[in-house]
């Protein structure tokens, strides 16, 4: 682990998607926490220290999985984790709410025989579906400190740092929980003959029931080349499974786990159920309604951005009046020379950072959030399947498609819950085609501030039909026919504001600490290359397609490279490269103009960090196709767009 | 048995036979799908779009895609 040799503690928590544990993560960590990837893949991890009672620890946010099958990447880096690592304590993070569900993983982490804590979360929202659950009881069976908690107001969590260390002190492990005899029968003899050497995976009965589990020809043939009668013995038992079961052996221990975890969930629960759908179960009739949920859709989406402009818009006129006073001021003290561009230069980075991006970021960043942690995105995965199927993918696209509005780098790193090669490279290559959060920001502080909201709205709409519309014209290079979408729709529930807050904050720090520096280097650089005049010589090499084929103004050009670096280094270069302010900008450039500049802008090339990382995820091959794909379209639609707003 | 996008709305219904790969058995395994457990067929979205399955056994709620949702036998709860 990160820090084995410093002797600190390692504590991981790990627990199914939804179940509140990169809340209750967080809300520990606090915002000293730093997201990092698991060595050698792209699955972040947030990390920590904490000190309970003195003690200092390492706490992990694994990525949330459902079981302990490796069926995704995220999945696979938890597993690894767990087994490589060997963390020192576990802590399942469970929903109460749906805890019969969720015991079936507790029940695989208790067969690792770690030592182990329960965090029974979301109290709240059992309780109001009328499950009342008994930790106490459930503490006695398991055989593990089981403590209740209501992460998303901060309710008992100190109590589960004080178990934890207690439980760790003492060096307790958890109660062997054992099956059906004719199950535990097979187990027992495939445990006896595994070879001493084979003691990698926690203990031998888990080794013994993931051998028997895990029925894959590459696992198979590993089996066979670390031990002939092992092999031999779990063929048998897996044989001996199907045959009393009628079954397959995976379906078999599958189905012992979920019994037990019924039998479980019923002894340690009161069930107070009211014959009346509760509350959210009526929104959900209504938001997933085969028509209203549509209706309900489009006005979320339509909604979601004429608040952000309504907020932004009086911002950034607010910030721009100060930049704009500056920059007059400039040349006063520093004349016309070098120093001038690059005071210039700096002062359009940082100044246009405040002013232009901030204000449409943070909103945007909110109510993503809000979207996210309500849970009304799973239910958009929901209603566009079908949407998703006309353009040759399943909703399960719909997740990395949402996270691309965001930022298109982690929606490219999230395809890997895609099964398929075929949907994962069709999912990648129309990923750069979602407008981004950079990209929001540079439509809303283009097209609706100088065009109009209605324009901004309509822009995003021409931009859906693009992508189903190219999704539509790859599918067709693609035969085979895409699996079926299994996605679960978890409660809705009422997003905590802090919570929100904390997320805005860690995505804002990775902005001003990633993103900030190279649009505040790009616009000294611009600077730099207008007082040599070099960038008079990329504007004339670029001419024939900025001013001839798209009808731009020729300064433009220099812009649009830089765009390949951060999308909104363009938007800010714009004004440095036209020498304006951003409240002149009409005097120099038409509204037409703009809105073909952010045609050709939304559209190009995506952005560095996107290609490097389709590059890395499916290969230079798709990378290329991707720029070329990007850079044919934007050319096309731009140059479209063109004739129809400016004329020949 | 009947296949479940065949299956009434709003009617108590019994999983009897989950087929399919093994990939998709066993995603459905572990959101929390087995058999012998009691769903309801909640809502059908517009055109031929995923089905949803609220398992009143686990508590829990799943979109499936049609042609998972063929592969899922039941039977009506009477």
């Amino acid at each position: 682990m990160l820090n084995k040799k410093e002797n600190i503690p390692d504590i991981v928590f790990i627990g199914q998607p939804n179940s509140g544990k990169s809340t209750l993560f967080n809300s520990i960590a606090g915002l000293k926490a730093v997201t990092s990837n698991f060595p050698g893949t792209t699955v972040k991890h947030t990390h920590s220290r904490v000190t309970v009672k003195g003690r200092l620890f390492n706490i992990i946010d694994l990525p949330g999985t459902y079981s302990l099958n490796p069926s995704d990447e995220a999945e696979k880096v938890a597993l690894s984790h767990l087994f490589v690592e060997k963390p020192d304590l576990i802590v399942n993070v469970v929903d109460a709410s749906i805890l019969g569900r969720s015991l079936e993983m507790t029940l695989e982490l208790l067969e690792i025989e770690s030592p182990m804590v329960i965090a029974l979360n979301m109290m709240d929202l059992a309780e109001k579906k009328g499950i009342k659950v008994d930790p106490e009881k459930l503490e006695k069976i398991l055989g593990v400190p089981v403590v209740p908690t209501i992460a998303s107001h901060g309710r008992g969590i100190k109590e589960l740092l004080e178990r934890a260390l207690a439980y760790f002190d003492k060096g307790l492990k958890p109660t062997k929980l054992s099956w059906s005899k004719d199950v535990e029968d097979q187990i027992r003899s495939v445990k006896k003959v595994i070879p001493d050497e084979f003691k990698k995976v926690a203990n031998n009965r888990f080794t013994a029931i993931k051998a028997i589990e895990l029925d894959r020809p590459s696992f198979n043939q590993m089996l066979g080349e670390i031990s002939a009668p092992l092999k031999e013995r779990v063929f048998k038992a897996r044989d001996n499974l199907q045959e009393n079961h009628g079954v397959p052996a995976y379906e078999v221990i599958a189905a012992e786990r979920h019994h037990l975890a019924l039998k479980i969930f019923e002894d340690c629960c009161q069930l107070t159920r009211r014959k009346k759908a509760s509350f959210s179960e009526r929104i959900d009739d209504v938001i997933m309604h085969p028509f209203w949920g549509y209706v309900i859709l489009i006005s979320v989406f339509i909604s979601f951005f004429l608040i952000i402009f309504l907020v932004a818009s009086p911002i950034e006129e607010i910030l721009l009046g100060p930049l704009t006073e500056i920059r007059e001021t400039l040349p006063k003290y520093l004349g016309t020379g070098v120093l001038f561009y690059i005071a210039d230069g700096l002062l359009q980075g940082v100044g246009g950072g405040i002013a232009i991006v901030l204000p449409y970021f943070i909103p945007l960043l909110l109510l993503m959030s809000l979207l996210e942690d309500t849970g009304y995105l799973s239910r958009v995965g929901f209603l566009m399947d079908e949407l998703m199927h006309q353009i040759g993918l399943h909703g399960k696209s719909v997740s990395p498609f949402i996270l691309g509005f965001g930022c298109n780098v982690p929606a490219v790193v999230s395809t890997r819950i895609l099964e398929s090669r075929r949907d994962k490279i069709l999912t990648s290559l129309l990923i750069p085609f979602i407008p981004c959060s950079a990209r929001t920001t540079i439509i809303l502080a283009l097209v609706a501030f100088y065009l109009g909201p209605v324009w901004a709205v309509g822009f995003y709409f021409f931009n859906m039909i693009l992508v189903a519309f190219l999704g539509r014209v790859i599918s067709l290079f693609f035969k085979s026919p895409s699996p079926g979408l299994i996605l679960e729709i978890p409660s809705l529930k009422t997003p905590s504001f802090s919570n929100m807050i904390k997320k805005v904050y860690f995505q804002l720090k990775s902005f001003i600490g990633f993103a900030w520096p190279i649009l505040i280097a790009g616009s000294v650089v611009l600077g730099l290359l207008q007082f040599f005049h070099i960038d008079k010589t990329i504007n004339l090499i670029l001419s024939p397609v900025v001013e001839h084929a798209l009808g731009l103004p020729e300064e433009l050009g220099v812009t649009l490279i830089f765009g390949f670096l951060r999308k909104e280094l363009s938007l800010i270069m714009m004004l440095q490269a036209l020498g304006v302010n951003y409240n002149q900008l009409l005097s120099v450039i038409s509204q037409q103009q703009i809105l073909v500049f952010t045609v050709f802008l939304s559209f190009f090339i995506p952005c560095l960090s996107t290609v490097a990382i389709i590059w890395k995820e499916i290969g230079r091959k798709w990378a290329m196709v991707s720029i070329f794909l990007n850079t044919s379209v934007a050319l096309l639609i731009s140059f479209i767009a063109r004739l129809i707003f400016i004329g020949i | 048995m009947i296949s479940l996008i065949k299956s009434p709305k709003e009617k108590e219904l019994k999983i009897v036979n989950i087929s399919g790969g093994t990939g998709v058995r066993r995603r459905l395994f572990s959101l929390g799908i087995h058999k012998n457990d009691i769903i309801l067929l909640d809502s059908c979205s517009m055109f031929r779009g995923p089905v949803l399955i609220k398992n009143l056994t686990t508590d829990t709620s799943v979109a499936v895609g049609r042609g998972i949702a063929s592969k899922i036998m039941v039977d009506i709860v009477e």
